[in-house]
């Protein structure tokens, strides 16, 4: 899953015919004066400027400006860029012309396991929840394409009149188009507007997902996904990713902040498991970490450093079902590794490690973390006959 | 019994290096339960033709590595299963060809990140041709005692902790593939362990569903109970339930879904699994997935901790009704051992391997290497230079500060003579004609023998053996020679003479001499011996490598090392001969006819053979 910000997003609206209205995204202030000097639409349009980064509800922290003319965009950018939301950094605008419009509708086309699903309303806009049920919804079979008559028809039953809603089916059949051939994974388009009096429609806000696991065989995509955490990444976590992308199976990392028990878990099932029995039993996690398919002994030693500098944390769970084919001797060097230097440089101060793990050479991997008792280390090492999560419970209890 | 793989079960798999590993790790399997092979074939076009060794206990096969799958069915008719091993990119097509092959019935697929709508694609070819698309992302499938598909099971030990040569009495139906084992390992410590455990792989929209396999569970009379873990994300785990609620079900479901601490988190944080990503409270999300599964009957404890005790609960039920019938438990040691690989046993000191080689001089095995006991890193630290290694690796000592530098002073003396001389002329020759830089510097080197430079180590031993037999008795010496030797090494020279002194021998043996401490009984006895040939014939001087021979012996350089020193010096030339030669870009060089005597038989008719 891979949410796009609303500039690609609508690069690609372009790419195949779904009207949009007239942007630009800018880094500079600067250069929108420039941009209005060789652009009509800027200087005659009333302007909306919009923060260009992955930080939800924009709105309430005043990183939407709306109904400005030219100079208003460029006072609204200057004040934006730079402006700091927790961890994260207006670094781009988005400035659009904001069309004066008759009606506001609503579109979107979600992937499911036999296809998609089109939806369509006549009501769109920011009270679409309220008439949920005036969606019309269309079940498109996996590499079908409805022709634009069918999807006319559709359009007539969800109340679209006449020509529009022959132009409505005419958008959603490109809108297929895009969906289909971008390997999207979900488009909604809330609103898409009408100004009647010369017929022109546009997507005025678009929130599209891509399945970046196609990357491979899409050229033109140039941009970056957006977080998938609901939040800008941190700087510990963009270590984390960059690590991942170089390496032979993974690593991931998430920060929670104000949680007391870290997590230094491996699998992608059995890291939830722990997540889960921390919450079940009343604590908090720090983080959200998970090492599979047997990594390179530094970068899960990499991993553990970021681990052991979570702030106020009093736990460690180095946790792990019995693995198939991940080496526990091989990744447990590089987690011995990150606890030694974390605690030369004074990390791990009152901090309990709980460790349970089996898989290949489950033994000496074990035997070797033990020895770091006689370090000074507060660990307490158990094999495969602990069950798996029950470590947690022996944390929150001591 | 099992479902979806058994003892007839014969595997291609498509792949790399990836699917080879996975393929002996099967072996392994195949071994513990004795019976075949189950790979018969790897189809993997950049390997085409080569034969993979995969030890199946001791007895090594060799399995052969097709570029295509449809004449690795030709040769094995036997295989029905694919196992799909290679990268994303190509996924969908090697998969695609297994499902449209006729004779195969399953195919399973181990690669991460196959885009969404490739895997909605296979699942739907599959389900046209009535086969089983198992995965993406899947660990495998394990059937005990009957099949291994991947590396699901883990190592060989676990594989018998987990019971897996014998069916238990539990289906195991898995997305996370570390978690698949740890659920066989809980059926074999609470329960009597597994028929067959499949991962059905954590992608959004896998090739096969839990209903799919809970209703193939339900039909195999030796599976009394199924234990699912699910988690967060899509809608499997709700369909399990509504199943399980349709009617009256045979088997027994035990179940734990993750992802209840998405409750608490804040608003759109997600991880795990890329299906985990759906469902907060809502549909999809854990806490509505246990209720519909707790509601339709199964058992579901709120941690995975939990799974222990719901298994041993459900299976001490199983004994109490009669459906599971106590088997008494296989002695352990009456399975085969796993034959240890000649480390291992050496590891442990019950094996003797007779070396095949010694070395006394250097070793590689730390973190750098070690010559004569000295790390290379702090030999250089200690302000040494290349003399002092060569005397390490040559003479195994670490040579005083005047030693090294006569050291030194010879191969300087030594690396190069010009371009006329035979070792120089063929390397430059080689490099005319074009031949790269190790062969032409071995064809100069080649030219090293006894008349050009490579009499270094003969002079230095019969001076020795002078100073030893015949020490004041040049005349002794020189008669000994005649008779037994020949021409004495080390003495004459084609262009040097007397009046013409080589500057090398007489810069060499003054430096000797004069300017170190170096006691030179062999250098002595040479200069002793000149004076008499000299007297003879005005060239039969002290050559170059005399005079290196005898100080060499002197500095207690062992006798078949002394060649070593013109060969080492005059590589450096002939290295540089050769770089001279492609820098000019030289052109291919022949004998000009006037430079021959043709001193053939005049042109002649051939006569008829006869």
């Amino acid at each position: 899953m891979a949410k796009i910000l609303e500039g690609p997003a609508m690069k690609l609206f372009n790419k195949w015919g779904i009207p949009v209205p007239n942007y630009v995204v800018i880094m500079d202030p600067n250069r929108l004066s420039q941009l209005g000097e060789a652009n009509k639409w800027l200087r005659e349009s009333k302007l909306v400027v919009k923060a260009h980064e992955a930080i939800g509800g924009r709105w309430k922290l005043g990183l939407v400006k709306i109904g400005l003319n030219l100079d208003e965009a460029i006072e609204a950018s200057k004040e934006m860029i730079g402006t700091k939301i927790g961890t994260a950094e207006v670094r781009q605008v988005i400035i659009a012309e904001m069309l004066e419009h008759d009606e506001e509708y609503y579109f979107s086309i979600i992937g499911n396991k036999d296809g998609s699903e089109l939806l369509l309303s006549t009501k769109g806009g920011v009270d679409i929840e309220d008439n949920w049920h005036t969606v019309k919804r269309l079940f498109i079979p996996l590499d079908e394409t409805p022709s634009v008559e069918s999807l006319t028809e559709v359009a007539l039953e969800a109340g679209f009149e006449g020509e529009v809603a022959e132009r409505v089916g005419k958008i959603a059949s490109r809108l297929i188009l895009c969906f289909d051939n971008e390997d999207a994974q979900s488009i909604e388009i809330n609103p898409l507007v009408i100004r009647k009096s010369d017929m022109r429609f546009a997507a005025l806000d678009a929130v599209m997902n891509v399945d970046w696991d196609a990357r491979f065989r899409h050229a033109d995509w140039d941009f970056k996904p957006v977080s998938e955490i609901g939040r800008p990444y941190t700087e510990a976590e963009q270590q984390i990713m960059d690590i991942d992308s170089r390496i032979k199976g993974s690593v991931k990392f998430v920060e929670v902040p104000g949680g007391e028990v870290a997590l230094l878990t491996a699998g992608g099932g059995a890291s939830v498991f722990y997540a889960d029995a921390v919450v079940a039993r009343g604590g908090t996690i720090a983080n959200y970490a998970e090492y599979s398919g047997d990594p390179a002994d530094w970068a899960v030693e990499a991993l553990t450093e970021t681990i052991c500098k979570l702030p106020n944390i009093k736990h460690i769970i180095v946790g792990g079902a019995i693995a198939n084919f991940t080496d526990v001797r091989a990744t447990f060097s590089g987690i011995i590794n990150g606890f030694r230097d974390s605690k030369s440089k004074g990390y791990l101060e009152n901090v309990k490690i709980w460790v349970r793990r089996g898989g290949p050479n489950e033994a000496q991997g074990l035997a070797a973390i033990r020895k770091l008792q006689e370090e000074g280390f507060d660990i307490h090492v158990y094999d495969r006959s602990m069950p798996m999560t029950d470590i947690v419970d022996l944390a929150l209890k001591s | 019994m099992s479902i979806l793989a058994n003892k007839d079960t014969r595997a291609v798999i498509i792949g790399g290096v990836a699917g080879v590993n996975a393929a002996k790790r099967m072996a392994q399997f195949d071994f513990l339960i004795n019976r075949p092979l189950t790979v018969q074939a790897f189809v993997y076009p950049p390997e085409a033709g080569q034969q993979k060794e995969i030890f199946r206990g001791g007895e090594l096969k060799n399995v052969t590595v097709y570029s295509s799958l449809a004449p690795s069915l030709q040769e094995h008719p036997e295989i029905n299963t694919a196992l799909i091993y290679i990268g994303a990119s190509r996924g969908y097509q090697a998969a695609k060809e297994a499902i449209e092959a006729p004779g195969i019935k399953l195919i399973s697929m181990i690669t991460e990140g196959i885009p969404e709508k490739d895997a909605k694609r296979l699942k739907k070819l599959a389900d046209a041709h009535g086969k089983i698309f198992n995965g993406p992302s899947s660990i495998g499938i394990m059937s005990a005692g009957e099949c291994r598909l991947g590396v699901i099971g883990g190592e060989f030990k676990n594989l018998k902790l987990c019971n897996l040569y014998r069916a238990g009495s539990f289906g195991v139906l898995t997305k996370s593939g570390g978690l698949s084992n740890e659920a066989m390992w809980l059926c074999a410590q609470n329960g009597n362990g597994v028929t067959s455990a499949v991962a059905i792989g954590g992608d959004s929209f896998p090739g096969t569903d839990f209903v799919t396999y809970l209703e193939m569970f339900e039909n195999d009379p030796e599976t009394k109970a199924v234990v699912m873990v699910g988690e967060v994300g899509g809608s499997l785990e709700e369909e399990a339930a509504e199943w399980l609620a349709a009617s009256k079900r045979r088997i027994r479901l035990i179940a734990a879904i993750g992802g209840t601490c998405q409750e608490v988190l804040p608003q759109g944080m997600k991880f795990g699994h890329a299906g985990a990503k759906e469902g907060k409270k809502g549909a999809g999300s854990a806490r509505s997935k246990m209720n519909a599964l707790r509601e339709a009957g199964a058992l579901v404890p709120d941690t995975f901790g939990g799974l222990s005790k719901a298994i041993k609960q459900v299976y001490q039920e199983l004994l109490a009704s009669g459906d599971i019938k106590p088997e008494p438990e296989i002695d352990e040691a009456v399975l085969p051992q796993l034959p240890p690989s000649v480390q291992e046993v050496m590891k442990q000191g019950d094996v003797v391997v007779e070396p095949l080689i010694r070395t006394t001089i250097s070793d590689d095995r730390g973190e750098e290497p070690r010559y004569s006991g000295y790390a290379a890193s702090e030999l250089c630290e200690k302000g040494y230079g290349i003399e002092d290694v060569i005397a390490l690796l040559w003479n195994k000592r670490l040579p005083s500060r005047e030693e090294s530098e006569i050291i030194k002073r010879i191969v300087m003396i030594s690396a190069d003579h010009g371009p006329a001389v035979s070792g120089a002329f063929g390397s430059i020759i080689a490099a005319c004609a074009g031949i790269d830089m190790p062969q032409a510097v071995s064809a100069g080197m080649t030219m090293i023998g006894p008349r050009f430079g490579g009499a270094v180590t003969n002079a230095g031993k019969y001076f020795k053996m002078g100073v030893k037999d015949f020490p004041n008795d040049i005349p002794g010496f020189l008669s000994w020679m005649k008779d037994n030797v020949g021409p004495v090494p080390g003495i004459g020279h084609r262009v040097k003479s007397l009046k013409n002194p080589d500057k090398r021998v007489s810069y060499l043996v003054d430096y000797v001499k004069n300017h170190t401490s170096l006691h030179t009984p062999c250098l002595n006895f040479a200069l002793e011996v000149q004076k008499i040939t000299t007297a003879k014939k005005d060239n039969l001087i002290l050559n170059v490598d005399g005079t290196i021979g005898c100080i060499l012996m002197d500095l207690d350089f062992p006798e078949h090392s002394l060649n070593g020193f013109f060969v080492l010096a005059r590589t450096i030339g002939m290295i540089g001969h050769w770089i001279d030669q492609n820098n000019q870009n030289a052109r291919l060089i022949r004998l000009y006819d006037y430079l021959i005597n043709y001193a053939v038989k005049p042109e002649r008719p051939v006569p008829d053979k006869k």
